[in-house]
């Protein structure tokens, strides 16, 4: 198993790197010089003294061949600097591991509210396949999956203003246990509960055919009973399949309904980091989304036979 | 416009044995979600394709006198902070997310299936090669990677345009639009086509070892019409309802796009565009922000039960 992870772990690596390097080559090419980036922004005359310019382009390396520099950038990185902001001079750390927690919690908030949610209501609709129930669920999934999480947000504040005087409408961050997150957390949690749904439901209808759920029927167990133990347990292993996507589906949204919501997350910090072209930033904001759906891709990989054991039998012939 | 090419005539006239596509027509009418989803698709290409010639204001006018109105009957959506008419920019928009979709989805399904074709059919190192750039692209935040390109593309494009204009005085590269074109549709395109390939990849392995394959080729038939005859009907259903999910998408994200300010030019309405101005006064003007928003809402939703139900109806044995 280690050395699966192991394996996994180094095919990323050279995915990873290829974007890195479309990235910094963009803003290598892209954005143009970055002293110019830094010192037009701040006040004094700096970017107008060609000798000053060259010393500091000198010293901080930038007349290096681009792959050299590149190359230093994933040194300083794999050393945990990630460099400085170039619109506020701040590390890119620092800015990091302060937004990192918000859009963490929220996102973890809503992968749990996920879970309680949509695995219930994808059984409720399986069971009670092609009636009015199911249909219901179904067309509210489809409906949920196709509204943008910045349509929702928008929509449902605009809702609450109509009933509710405009100082109340939830706006801004207070913790996960401040009523201030329902709204962002349901909303971020749309896409990924009609996702979970539509599975379930199709994984229900696949295993309610099989032959141990008719035995378990006709031998009178409980129709509770056969619903937790024979048919939840085998629908679980196609759900958590779909982790890697619901984490893309987050990321995604999470910039989205933070920018709505006026969450200090990292959303809001790479949308900031866009308008300023702050390039570090969005570079460090690339890194963590791509390294999150490859852990949580990983995750399943490592959670899957535990819950099918005959995928062990898969992997070692591949 | 014709966006949704559900039967295709000239096919059910030639071969009056193929009864594929009329069967599947019919379950998709008793498929009531469907058919609405279908009925709004046709509305929203109609505005598309004519509306921009029906409106009662120019998107651009201005009345300085009528700031903020709120829905009425002379303005249905009401009036924006300078006094446009909101519903007029609405069915401007309507041309822009249709347009973007229909381009990007025809580049992604170009692309996507080329390769996923290949792939599939000569297999080995090719198919290694083509699997591993489908799964990187699926496997980053691609939604930030095509806003980075944007972002950081879009003014040295621009500027190098500048200083062509001026070195060769040829209005063409006066033309922001081209900028746009070649910058929102192509990249969007770039993250939209690994689910085509991988669609089509799927489909030609799992056909080419069919009986009825083999069978054909046991009879002697060429090549290229077991190509027309067995596999490219087969491989097209699941790709019609791909496109129409696709289009949805790319819908989506061309609005996400100019939503976060990456976009078509601002002076072209986009519903995206309108959204974000609209959220920067929604406690006081509700309607700048709901009526885009509602407009892109129904347009999304729309082209999502379409796609549901022509799968349901072009794959009625619910095969993945």
């Amino acid at each position: 198993m280690l050395r699966y992870i192991a394996t996994r772990f180094v095919v990323w690596i050279p995915s990873v790197l290829l974007v890195m390097l479309g990235v910094y080559a963009l803003a290598y090419y892209g954005a143009g010089d970055p002293i110019k980036l830094i010192f037009l922004r701040a006040p004094g005359d700096v970017a107008y003294n060609p000798e000053r310019i060259e010393a500091i382009r000198e010293s901080a390396g930038l007349n290096r061949p681009f792959l050299v520099q590149f190359g230093s950038y994933i040194w300083n990185l794999l050393h945990g600097n990630f460099g400085n902001s170039l619109s506020s001079g701040r590390s890119v750390w620092a800015m990091v591991s302060a937004a990192a927690p918000v859009s963490f919690k929220l996102a973890l908030c809503s992968v749990i509210l996920t879970a309680v949610v949509a695995i219930p209501l994808g059984l409720i609709a399986a069971l009670n396949q092609n009636t009015r129930t199911d249909y219901a669920i179904l067309g509210s999934a489809l409906f949920l999956w196709a509204i943008p999480a910045y349509v929702a947000g928008p929509m449902l504040m605009v809702l609450l203003i109509l009933v509710l005087p405009g100082s109340a409408v939830p706006y801004g961050w207070g913790g996960i246990f401040d009523v201030r997150i329902l709204l962002p957390l349901f909303v971020l949690s749309f896409q990924p509960i009609a996702l979970i749904v539509r599975q379930t439901r199709a994984a229900v209808i696949e295993v309610l055919s099989e032959d141990f759920v008719r035995t378990a029927r006709a031998k009178g167990v409980p129709e509770t009973m056969v619903a937790l133990r024979h048919i939840l347990r085998p629908v679980l292993t196609p759900v958590v399949t779909q982790l890697g996507l619901i984490m893309i589906t987050i990321v995604n949204g999470a910039i989205f309904v933070e920018l709505v919501f006026g969450l200090p997350g990292l959303g809001r910090l790479t949308v900031k980091a866009l308008t300023n072209t702050d390039y570090p930033v969005i570079l460090a904001v690339t890194l963590i989304g791509s390294f999150l759906v490859m852990i949580s891709n990983l995750l399943v990989d490592v959670l899957y036979p535990l819950l099918d054991p005959r995928a062990n039998d898969i992997r070692r012939s591949r | 416009m014709s966006v949704v090419p559900v039967t295709t005539p000239a096919e059910t006239d030639v071969e009056p044995p193929v009864s594929l596509w009329r069967d599947a027509w019919h379950r998709l009418r008793r498929n009531r979600l469907a058919v609405f989803g279908l009925m709004v698709v046709v509305i929203l290409a109609f505005t598309a394709a004519f509306g921009p010639y029906l409106t009662p204001y120019d998107f651009l006018s201005q009345d300085l006198s009528a700031r903020n109105l709120a829905p009425s009957m002379s303005h249905l959506f009401g009036t924006d902070d300078l006094g446009r008419d909101v519903f007029s920019r609405v069915v401007y928009g309507t041309r822009t997310a249709f347009l973007v979709a229909v381009v990007v989805t025809f580049i992604a399904v170009l692309i996507g299936v080329s390769l996923g074709a290949m792939a599939g059919f000569f297999g080995g190192l090719l198919d290694k090669i083509v699997m591993w750039l489908t799964d990187m692209t699926m496997s980053i935040p691609n939604l930030l990677l095509v806003v980075v390109i944007n972002a950081s593309l879009k003014s040295p494009i621009s500027s190098w345009m500048e200083g062509r204009y001026l070195v060769t005085l040829n209005p063409i590269y006066r033309e922001t639009v081209w900028v746009d074109f070649l910058l929102v549709f192509g990249s969007m395109a770039l993250i939209s086509w690994p689910p085509y390939a991988r669609l089509v990849r799927a489909q030609v392995l799992s056909i080419r070892s069919r009986p009825y394959i083999t069978a054909a080729q046991a009879l002697g038939l060429t090549n290229r019409i077991i190509l027309m005859r067995y596999v490219v009907p087969n491989a097209l259903g699941p790709l019609i309802v791909a496109v129409s999910a696709g289009l949805g998408t790319a819908m989506v994200l061309e609005s996400a796009f100019s939503f976060l300010g990456v976009g078509v030019n601002p002076p072209t309405p986009s519903w995206g565009n309108m959204i974000s101005d609209g959220l920067r006064v929604w406690q006081h003007y509700p309607h700048l922000l709901a009526a885009p928003a509602a407009v892109l809402g129904l347009a999304s939703v729309a082209f999502s039960f379409l796609g549901d139900g022509l799968n349901d109806a072009l794959n009625p044995r619910g095969a993945k």
